[in-house]
């Protein structure tokens, strides 16, 4: 304690403590904000940009390059999806400061177009003529505005343990019908226990898997005013949710499965020789998973199957990764410097090994554009690369022809928990449909 | 009995008889030179605002979004469809009445039952094994205290290992010693049995605290009531419900509250171990989807508040309940 006798100058430092803590108070109640106009100048050099993406980062050599050619520092943070999924939209509601370039998932295009949390990026950058080469740029283009740029071409294929299936003696299915057959021939000569993965944990996986699905059967799940497709028994989306809830009752998957998502599947499943095919597959898991010796013991027994249809070949769910630059970036003109960089087809083929392993980036499987695929087929650098690039080009699609919907989180989490208590007993398929189709409707009510 | 006739224990009645005054009047000052009356001190605003970067901290970060929450919790605050506007009880009777929002309620009130109970009587037995002094004690106490240290979400994952119905140790056990045929799923089907296992992870976490409760209770316990209980012939379990669980009543309160609180509140485990399903998802993660997911944030708010009313009453109803002063 301050003695008495200081007189004045306790004081004075009775009002200096007051003052600071008052200083203190309006410092943590002040901050925030940001402009939703684009800015019309900014630094684009010499500063350092935060980006925050669900991915590891580029080989430092070519962050340095980037650096030197453009005076721009790159401060990467690599987190996990569902917490950079929450962190973004926390941010966006918010309107802080996050990151100066962030994931743009295609599932959020529309909720995050709506929240107006990011720049459109055909006004930082020339979007224009990616579009020729880059087909899933459309999946990220909502309300006429581009929100985010895609740095991969996830999509959705199937795969089969080709070594499997020669042993049951099946020729690979063109056809869904042919495809159920073979995997209960698979079954029935005990070639494998369960033939099929199917991710019937309750989270987004089950959801993709469904739409692929549905895509198989002929159809979309929801129409481009979003108004449900899979009500009536006769329907794709339908007959889609029953397929899978029949293949999991009638033993074709795993009965653990129904707790097991996407990733488990791939790593721990179809990496391991135990089950012989997932419809719902992503793109270049083959290279990045199937085929690599220190996570898989099949290693060159994996192959991409044409996705079976109703009659032949059907559409693949496009579900790429973007990048894009929030409203409240502090250096947005910097930031997209970088995403011109980081999505220019010369980087993502040297990502994906074109040119020696120093050059890759961990993870990175498949480039966006299709220059670059190709290129890494002609050079034989990538597993079913002439396949994946013809169906890139020809076969992959948006999962909703409208894009997707601001409501989409909230309609997948209905999908995923209906249809995981579909194939849990708890509820008929036929509830779950409705379930999910009176969702639909209550939310495309609101608008998209 | 003191001068002005007010009664009271020695030190009391002293204190009245020093200081006590009829009426108010001013004390008798004594005839002659003396000191001067005593005068009023000034509060000193020194320590306060020595306190106050820390009080104002408190408020900042928790008392003011409580305050917000509770406001909020009755306007529409949705994201996707400004402006925010005021409704009333509408978001509570959404929220009561939405069968996702029940089905968690349901599944919250068993992970209530099921781990308060089971943390506080392993808690209880672990806590009177502990008391009494053996070789190895102090490594056991650090080893137990391991699973209170870890993270939910990294205690869900290492269970998942565990429980998991394609590749889990306990299938992989249970098959080795021919005690079952074929792998069983454990987590997904039933509901009771994915909350039970669920919950027993919580309560793996939660019990070393617990026990840590109750055995700072037990050792406040003074020897000589259980010398003289065993001279007057008192079984082991005279002993224990008559002299031991009464005097540790205060700490197995404690216990039992903290682990309402963390039942109550639950997110890491069941969301890691059983992703959103509906049956064995419990209210907090239903927050987090309406929230984050559904961006409706006045519904966020108004579950919030609902479980932090649960939480309170129930915290009140176990201090009633169990709670009992104990004077050695």
């Amino acid at each position: 304690m301050v003695p008495r006798r200081l007189g004045r100058a306790r004081t004075a430092l009775v009002a200096g403590l007051a003052g600071t803590s008052a200083m203190a108070m309006l410092t943590a109640c002040g901050g925030g904000g940001g402009s939703a106009a684009v800015p019309s100048s900014g630094p684009t050099t010499g500063v350092t940009i935060s980006v925050a993406l669900a991915a590891e980062p580029p080989p430092k050599a070519a962050l340095d390059a980037f650096t030197k050619s453009t005076g721009i520092t790159v401060k990467w943070t690599n987190i996990d999806w569902d917490s950079l999924q929450t962190k973004i939209t926390a941010a966006a509601v918010a309107k802080t400061y996050f990151a100066d370039a962030t994931d743009v998932d295609w599932s959020r295009v529309g909720q995050l177009s709506r929240l107006k949390a990011f720049y459109p990026m055909e006004k930082l950058m020339d979007t224009r003529s990616l579009a020729a080469d880059m087909p899933q740029l459309t999946s990220f283009t909502s309300a006429g505005h581009v929100v985010g740029v895609p740095y991969d071409a996830s999509f959705d294929v199937v795969t089969i343990n080709k070594t499997l299936f020669d042993k049951a003696g099946v020729k690979q299915p063109t056809t869904m019908a042919e495809y159920t057959d073979a995997l209960k021939t698979i079954k029935s000569k005990g070639v494998v226990k369960y033939p099929l993965s199917i991710p019937f944990a309750a989270a987004e996986g089950l959801s993709t898997y469904w739409y692929q699905a549905t895509a198989a059967f002929g159809g979309t799940v929801l129409d481009s005013k979003y108004k449900p497709q899979f009500t009536d028994p006769a329907s794709p989306g339908y007959k889609a949710a029953q397929w899978m809830v029949d293949a999991f009752t009638s033993g074709l998957v795993p009965p653990g499965n129904i707790n097991v998502s996407d990733t488990q599947g791939q790593q721990t499943l179809m990496a391991k020789g135990s089950v012989a095919s997932i419809f719902g597959d992503y793109s270049g898991t083959i290279g990045s998973l199937y085929d690599v010796p220190a996570s898989s013991t099949v290693v060159h027994q994996v192959g991409y199957l044409a996705t079976p249809g109703v009659s032949g070949p059907a559409p693949n769910n496009s579900n790429p990764d973007g990048i894009g630059v929030p409203v409240t970036a502090k250096y947005p003109q910097a930031a997209a410097r970088f995403i011109a960089w980081f999505t220019s087809a010369q980087e993502q083929a040297d990502f994906a090994g074109l040119n020696g392993a120093d050059k890759a980036m961990p993870g990175y499987a498949l480039p966006s554009h299709v220059s670059a695929v190709q290129r890494l087929a002609t050079k034989g650098q990538l597993i079913g690369g002439q396949q994946l690039s013809d169906m890139l080009q020809k076969s992959s699609r948006p999962i909703f022809p409208g894009g997707a919907p601001s409501w989409y989180p909230e309609f997948s989490r209905d999908v995923y928990t209906n249809l995981h208590a579909a194939a849990a007993g708890s509820e008929s398929v036929d509830k779950a449909v409705k379930a999910i189709a009176s969702s639909a409707n209550r939310l495309s009510a609101q608008g998209s | 009995m003191t001068e002005d006739g007010a009664a009271g224990s020695t030190g009391a009645g002293g204190a009245l008889a020093g200081g006590a005054v009829a009426g108010g009047a001013e004390p008798e000052r004594a005839a002659g030179p003396g000191p001067a009356p005593a005068r009023r001190r000034r509060p000193d605003p020194l320590p306060y605002l020595l306190v106050s970067p820390l009080a104002l901290f408190i408020i900042v970060l928790a008392i003011v979004p409580a305050i917000y929450t509770l406001a909020q919790s009755f306007y529409r605050v949705q994201s996707l469809d400004p402006p925010v506007r005021f409704n009333g009880l509408d978001n509570f009777r959404a929220l009561l009445t939405d069968p996702t929002v029940q089905a968690s309620a349901l599944n919250t009130v068993a992970y209530v039952v099921i781990g308060v109970a089971l943390s506080t009587v392993l808690g209880l037995a672990m806590a009177l094994t502990l008391h009494r002094g053996f070789w190895g004690r102090s490594v056991l106490i650090a080893a137990m205290i391991l699973p209170w240290a870890l993270p939910g979400v990294v205690e869900g994952i290492v269970w998942t290992g565990i429980w998991d119905a394609n590749t889990g140790l306990l299938n992989s056990l249970l098959t080795s010693a021919h005690l079952i045929t074929h792998y069983q799923v454990f987590l997904g089907h039933n509901r009771l049995l994915t909350i039970l296992l669920i919950e027993i992870v919580q309560v793996w976490q939660m019990t070393p605290l617990s026990t840590l409760l109750v055995l700072a209770a037990l050792q406040n316990i003074p020897g000589d009531l259980y010398e003289a209980a065993q001279l007057d012939g008192c079984t082991a379990w005279s002993t224990f419900s008559r002299i031991t669980l009464p005097l540790v009543r205060p700490g197995v309160a404690i216990a039992m509250v903290q682990a309402l609180i963390a039942t109550l509140n639950v997110f890491d485990q069941p969301y890691v171990l059983n992703g959103a399903a509906d049956t064995g998802a419990s209210l907090t993660m239903q927050t987090y989807f309406i929230s984050f997911q559904n961006l409706d944030f006045g519904k966020g708010y108004a579950l919030s508040l609902m479980i932090t009313v649960a939480t309170l009453l129930g915290s009140y109803a176990l201090i009633k309940i169990v709670y009992r002063p104990v004077e050695f």
